[in-house]
């Protein structure tokens, strides 16, 4: 069997009832070859110093919980393997969110944009349960599929920079959600969205870094999803689309 | 949620901090603030050509004071910067037009020529109206 190597992280560290504001720690850590950062953060919790405090849940890339930034890049420490990186690990809690604690961030404001975009099937009359489900094609399932991948792990909210000139605007997981919903046939609520979007904080926020699809980790592209959504806007603003609405 | 529960304090945080390496620390973000900053010569040049526009309206003898102008070293070396930032703005909203294909599974692919050719198209003719500006009324011929 391989033997660990020592490997040293530097770990953004913020305790409110004693920091005023964060600072690095430095470990090191015995790393087994085949780890992740994941693995080396749980190692230092378990075996170096307790009080470390993050988020984690499936460490298979699915539930969105672990994203932090590794040497300054967005990504989930899941799948951020420590072969692939070289000298110092840096880790630090996603940029654009206020720090709860060490490399737990606040993410109020994220799940309040992702509410308001009413990021569920939205019909003026929902048929009798005894009418049988709505039925979809494969190809209209094709329209949307892709943007449902999200995970909801903020990475793309982490590296957004307009989010980091403009707190307040609806950043790429919400747009691309929105965009999700519209797209689906079985659902009638895009004029109601796009209130939300063609908020001043909205959709046309967006200048196109191209940051987001960079670095989601399950290929949404909610740049892509983003500039659909302006250019069915501004058809449906000219009347070359119709609004897709009971409304 | 009880009242009680709803008044509880919010958990002091530290604040947010910017993306490492933004607004000109890494290249990526570097050329996002370049084209974000794009607007302020184009500001300029927008009043620039609106003086250029009321010169027009108040006759010739105005028209030709206005060209005077526009042949001053200052103003060639604005035109310049707002030519450069034109064929750079051009370029990038022809590679946004790129996204506007059908969605796809999979890694972020290469769109088709085609559609990138029609997301440039339309702003070559921005950027040619900008060299005629440029050129001719510059003073250059």
């Amino acid at each position: 069997m391989a033997e660990p190597k020592l490997l040293k992280f530097e770990v953004l560290r913020f305790r409110p009832e004693t920091d005023k504001e964060p600072v690095f720690e430095s470990y090191e850590v015995p790393c087994m070859e085949d780890w992740v950062v994941l693995d080396a953060l749980n190692a230092i919790k378990d075996d170096i110093d307790p009080t470390l405090s993050h988020r984690w849940s499936c460490r298979m890339g699915v539930c969105g919980s672990c994203g932090m930034l590794v040497n300054g890049r967005p990504i989930l420490t899941c799948a951020a393997f420590v072969r692939n990186y070289t000298g110092t690990i840096r880790v630090e809690p996603l940029s654009n969110f206020p720090i709860v604690r060490d490399l737990v961030v606040d993410l109020e404001s994220f799940i309040e944009k992702i509410k308001s975009v009413k990021p569920w099937i939205i019909r003026k009359l929902e048929k009798d349960v005894a009418e049988g489900e709505y039925r979809q094609s494969p190809e209209q399932l094709e329209e949307f599929k892709q943007f449902s991948m999200c995970i909801n792990c903020a990475l793309c909210y982490a590296a957004c920079p307009v989010l980091a000139s403009e707190p307040e605007f609806l950043g790429p997981a919400a747009i691309a959600l929105a965009h999700r919903y519209n797209l689906d046939s079985r659902d009638e609520g895009n004029a109601e969205r796009f209130e939300t979007l063609n908020d001043g904080d909205g959709l046309w926020g967006c200048s196109y870094a191209n940051e987001c699809s960079q670095v989601c980790p399950k290929h949404v592209d909610p740049a892509m999803a983003i500039q659909q959504a302006k250019l069915t806007d501004a058809l449906q603003w000219l009347h070359v689309l119709p609004k897709k609405s009971f409304a | 949620m009880s009242s009680a529960h709803a008044k509880t304090p919010k958990t002091p945080t530290a604040p947010a901090r910017k993306p490492s390496g933004f607004p000109l620390g890494w290249y990526r973000y570097r050329n996002y603030t370049i084209f974000a900053a794009t607007c302020i010569p184009m500001a300029i040049a927008a009043v620039e050509l609106l003086l250029g526009v009321a010169a027009l309206g108040k006759g010739e003898e105005a028209w030709t004071a206005w060209l005077a102008t526009l042949s001053a070293p200052g103003l060639r070396a604005l035109n310049a910067i707002c030519l450069y930032f034109a064929i750079y703005f051009a370029f990038r909203f022809g590679w946004v037009g790129r996204k506007i294909a059908a969605g796809r599974i999979g890694p972020i692919s290469k769109p088709p020529l085609p559609l990138s050719i029609l997301g440039i198209a339309p702003l070559g003719g921005f950027v040619t109206l900008w060299l005629i500006v440029f050129v001719i009324l510059g003073g250059f011929i």
